[in-house]
């Protein structure tokens, strides 16, 4: 098997402890590497952890279970990042969400539940529904990462403006 | 005694003639003359910050150009991030206009009515004809959040002074699974078309009009 990469981002706007924890937790990390995910690059934002060193923008390493991890806080966009992995895990911001399925990646979402009037969970759950990408809580990360089988998920399709160019030109008159 | 029967006139005419002008919002009566097939049409976008300016972003970007052009970005105050994202699709006649917000975030709502009519203060400029045009063009395109319902509130106070106004379009977020957000809500009798992009939410309003992903 060919060493894949795997890219974790939280998010830019919300701490999101839990799910940084639960991915560099041995059981993710063995089930990432058991699938051949053997580099992980990890877009950590304001969440810190108390075993790590604190993170800034120059990218810290490690390696643990077999996979080699680099983390770093922010970037100005991580459309680089999510096109080099063969596996998005991401928060459930639908803006992230709709940028990875564009790019044809595998995607393990994890709506943070701490926060209040989320309807973003709303969109990972449809999403899921149409099997576009797999929607798991955070202590089912591990879980989710050892069942995923990338052929069963759907393509989410490409963009296409045509529907609302028919909007507006009904609304204008053009036909 | 004079003085109450002019004021009571006064109330009994606003209210005609608000109620007019909805009648006539509702029944679809103002139909756009159909537009020869080469000419174009204007759009104004709002653009709602974050993820609101991502999508208003791409659903301007697959319009036909030679139909639709746009005239202006409307942004709150502040957010520059979206004036930076809007200028690779702004061309040399697209106006950016920014506009007094209607609520911080985390605002008290208490304080709300303040802030609305200050920012409706700001931005009622932008519905008022100069040579027949205004900077809203034929089309405002909004996705929220808040600071839209200003604009939306500046257009109908044009409408019931007969001023010509732009056709409302709202879009409601990708995001918007089984809810509507509370500019949705607030916007759906008032806009004239309002798009929703899941199934789910086509029953929540019977303004709602459901035309699948749009982005």
């Amino acid at each position: 098997m060919s060493p894949r990469s795997a890219f974790l981002t939280v998010g830019a706007t919300a701490p999101f402890d839990a799910l940084l924890s639960a991915v560099l937790a041995d059981d993710a990390l063995r089930a990432l590497r058991d699938k051949g995910y053997t580099r992980l690059e990890v877009q950590c934002g304001k969440t810190q952890l108390p075993d790590l060193v604190q993170v800034s923008s120059a990218p810290w390493h490690t390696q643990r279970q077999g996979v080699d991890i680099s983390l770093w806080d922010f970037k100005p966009s991580l459309s680089e990042d999510i096109k080099r992995a063969d596996l998005v895990i991401s928060h459930a911001g639908s803006g992230t969400i709709v940028d990875v399925l564009r790019l044809g990646k595998a995607l393990i979402v994890v709506p943070n539940t701490a926060l209040l009037h989320n309807h973003q969970e709303e969109v990972a759950r449809a999403l899921h529904e149409r099997r576009h990408l797999i929607s798991c809580s955070v202590p089912d990360v591990a879980r989710a990462i050892r069942d995923l089988d990338t052929s069963s998920l759907i393509p989410f399709p490409a963009f296409d403006g045509s529907e609302f160019q028919t909007i507006l030109d009904e609304e204008m008159g053009f036909i | 005694m004079a003085a109450l029967a002019v004021v009571l006139g006064l109330v009994l005419l606003t209210i005609t003639r608000a109620g007019y002008v909805y009648w006539i919002h509702r029944k679809s009566v103002r139909r756009v003359a159909r537009p020869s097939s080469t000419s174009t049409c204007a759009v104004s976008v709002f653009l709602g910050s974050g993820g609101h300016t991502t999508e208003a972003l791409q659903l301007v970007a697959g319009l036909d150009g030679s139909r639709y052009n746009i005239r202006a970005f409307i942004f709150s105050a502040g957010d520059s991030l979206s004036v930076q994202r809007a200028s690779s699709l702004s061309g040399s006649a697209t106006q950016l206009i920014e506009i007094p917000r209607a609520r911080r975030v985390h605002q008290p709502l208490s304080t709300v009515p303040r802030t609305f009519f200050l920012s409706l203060f700001g931005t009622i400029r932008l519905v008022v004809p100069r040579a027949g045009q205004t900077p809203l063009g034929d089309i405002l395109l909004m996705n929220g959040p808040g600071t839209c319902v200003v604009l939306c509130a500046c257009v109908w106070i044009a409408r019931f002074v007969g001023w010509p106004t732009p056709r409302m379009v709202y879009v409601e977020s990708f995001a918007r699974v089984t809810s509507l957000s509370l500019s949705g809500k607030i916007l759906s009798p008032f806009v004239d078309r309002f798009i929703v992009q899941w199934p789910q939410l086509a029953s929540r309003s019977r303004f709602a009009e459901h035309r699948g992903w749009l982005i």
